[in-house]
């Protein structure tokens, strides 16, 4: 016979236990529907009147691992890097519908893109005693054009144009589809498009979430630095 | 009455026989210093191919599991089915294979590793080995790399010993041509074989590690229209595809050298404690 008294406190403590899996899973749904209403309405800039505009995507085809142009019709912000962004999420949105020849999960993929003029210089040694600026300010440092070469990396080697840096998102990253050609037509797919709608556009670099990352999921490589004439132009129909 | 020997030329000889023992001793220990051409990492690869091996990469592995491919299988399992399956029919065929992983390792094979594995072969192709859910048939691809002004970087280096190292993250541009060849030779046997095919460049490690003729084979699904969809853990799609491999590799063997017959060679026997 078990005493009243444990019963009681079985039953009391069971009780607790629902009654804190309910406040629990309560606040969870809060908290995400609070985080998506920010996300989705709190508005970041003022809404700008962009004129409609007739861009290239190149969009590719899993089936024969071709990339082919289309045109649409879309407004873009002038700011530079905000049409290059712009630009691309449009692309993956195109891959997320359901008739999409290369399909990708819905969701947002690109979180900046940054353009910048090539060659990329060293900045000018500082003065001893002087510190360093950090910030935004530190871009405004001298460039050290009397002393290119410094730096051996491959991207600051004597090329004209522009490096734009694509800022991929890490959810996109891991939810892509794993494989050598999926994901190569991914970044080809973005190569080209970056290329035919910026031409002084000579070099790509991919990061996620804003760290260098070895492959996209698992096969194409993101550490390089991506030549995008040479990257472009490789693509070959096949030849059985 | 033997005069004796005085004491001093006893010392002398002593001495003079520890110091020449001495000498002998370490010219043995000591490592000859190598030629400055024998220092450095290209020179290594002046040695001459090894034209019955191939190096087959079952790729990831350990905590790389890869692309999920079903419910139950992820691709480090599937390429490594698959290598087995390529390594006997190209065992067949008369090849040496050297496979770089012969079961799941428990810590990370990292690419670098495998492609210094590779190298140090000196074999007359390397396959990296995928798979994937999405697409159709067999997906070739060689390294994105443009192809080296020079021909060879092991040729100028002989010619001019003032050569510039090759960096590691384009040791394949001396073999782009050769990798293109056989990217075209493997295109042709899975033409001939009646598999969907996409062939192309793509930047995928460690194939631009390899100094080596190499392409990565990535297989897909067999969709054909009007048909039910082969899987690519299907046996028989799995060994038409070996066929078709050995094939394209008896092809590049000519091709490799073509002073020499493209007929395949007698068959030779494994080393001692089979290949790899």
């Amino acid at each position: 016979m078990i005493p009243r008294y444990q019963r009681i406190l079985f039953w009391g403590l069971l009780g607790g236990i629902v009654a804190m899996a309910l406040v629990l899973l309560r606040g969870c749904e809060q908290a995400r529907e609070r985080l998506t209403r920010h996300r989705d309405e709190t508005p970041l800039a003022a809404p700008t009147l962009s004129p409609t505009e007739t861009v290239t995507l190149l969009l590719a085809k899993d089936s024969d691992g071709s990339i082919t142009p289309f045109d649409r019709d879309i407004a873009l912000p002038a700011e530079p890097t905000s049409r290059a962004r712009a630009l691309l999420t449009r692309l993956i949105v195109e891959y997320s519908g359901n008739d999409s020849t290369h399909p990708l999960e819905s969701g947002p993929a690109v979180d900046d893109v940054f353009l910048l003029d090539l060659p990329l210089r060293p900045p000018k040694p500082l003065p001893p005693g002087a510190e360093a600026k950090t910030g935004p300010d530190a871009a405004a440092l001298p460039l050290a054009a009397d002393q290119p070469g410094k730096l051996q990396s491959s991207y600051l080697q004597d090329f004209s144009g522009q490096l734009a840096i694509v800022n991929l998102r890490g959810t996109f990253a891991d939810h892509h589809p794993s494989g050598i050609e999926p994901e190569s037509l991914t970044v080809q797919s973005i190569l080209a498009t970056l290329h035919a709608n910026f031409p002084r556009i000579r070099q790509v670099r991919f990061l996620v979430d804003g760290q260098p990352r070895e492959t996209l999921n698992g096969h194409a490589d993101l550490l390089r630095v991506y030549p995008i004439d040479a990257t472009t132009a490789s693509r070959e129909e096949p030849q059985p | 009455m033997p005069s004796p020997t005085p004491a001093p030329l006893l010392v002398i000889a002593a001495l003079a026989v520890a110091a020449s023992s001495t000498l002998v001793a370490k010219s043995q220990l000591t490592p000859r210093r190598p030629a400055p051409s024998q220092s450095q990492p290209q020179a290594q690869a002046a040695s001459p191919i090894n034209r019955a091996l191939i190096v087959l990469d079952p790729a990831h592995g350990g905590p790389d599991a890869g692309a999920p491919l079903g419910d139950q299988l992820v691709e480090k399992d599937f390429t490594l089915a698959f290598a087995l399956r390529l390594r006997a029919a190209l065992q067949t065929a008369g090849f040496t294979v050297l496979t770089l992983r012969d079961s799941d390792p428990t810590v990370a094979f990292p690419t670098d590793q495998r492609a210094e594995i590779a190298n140090r072969s000196r074999a007359l192709a390397c396959l990296v080995l995928h798979a994937t859910a999405t697409g159709s048939g067999v997906h070739v691809y060689a390294s994105t790399l443009q192809a080296a002004d020079a021909p060879d970087p092991v040729v100028s280096a002989r010619v001019n010993e003032a050569f510039e190292p090759v960096p590691w993250d384009r040791a394949q541009a001396g073999s782009v041509r050769q990798s293109l060849q056989l990217e075209k030779d493997v295109a042709a046997a899975v033409g001939v074989a009646n598999l969907p095919l996409i062939a192309g460049r793509a930047s995928v490690r460690p194939l631009d590690n390899l100094t080596c003729p190499a392409v990565a084979v990535e297989l897909a699904p067999l969709i054909a229209d009007g048909q039910d969809t082969v899987p690519i853990t299907d046996a028989g799609y799995q060994q038409h595809v070996a066929n078709a491999l050995t094939r394209a590799l008896l092809t590049w063997r000519g091709h490799a050298d073509p002073a020499l017959p493209a007929r395949p060679s007698p068959p030779e026997r494994p080393p001692v404690g089979g290949s790899r």
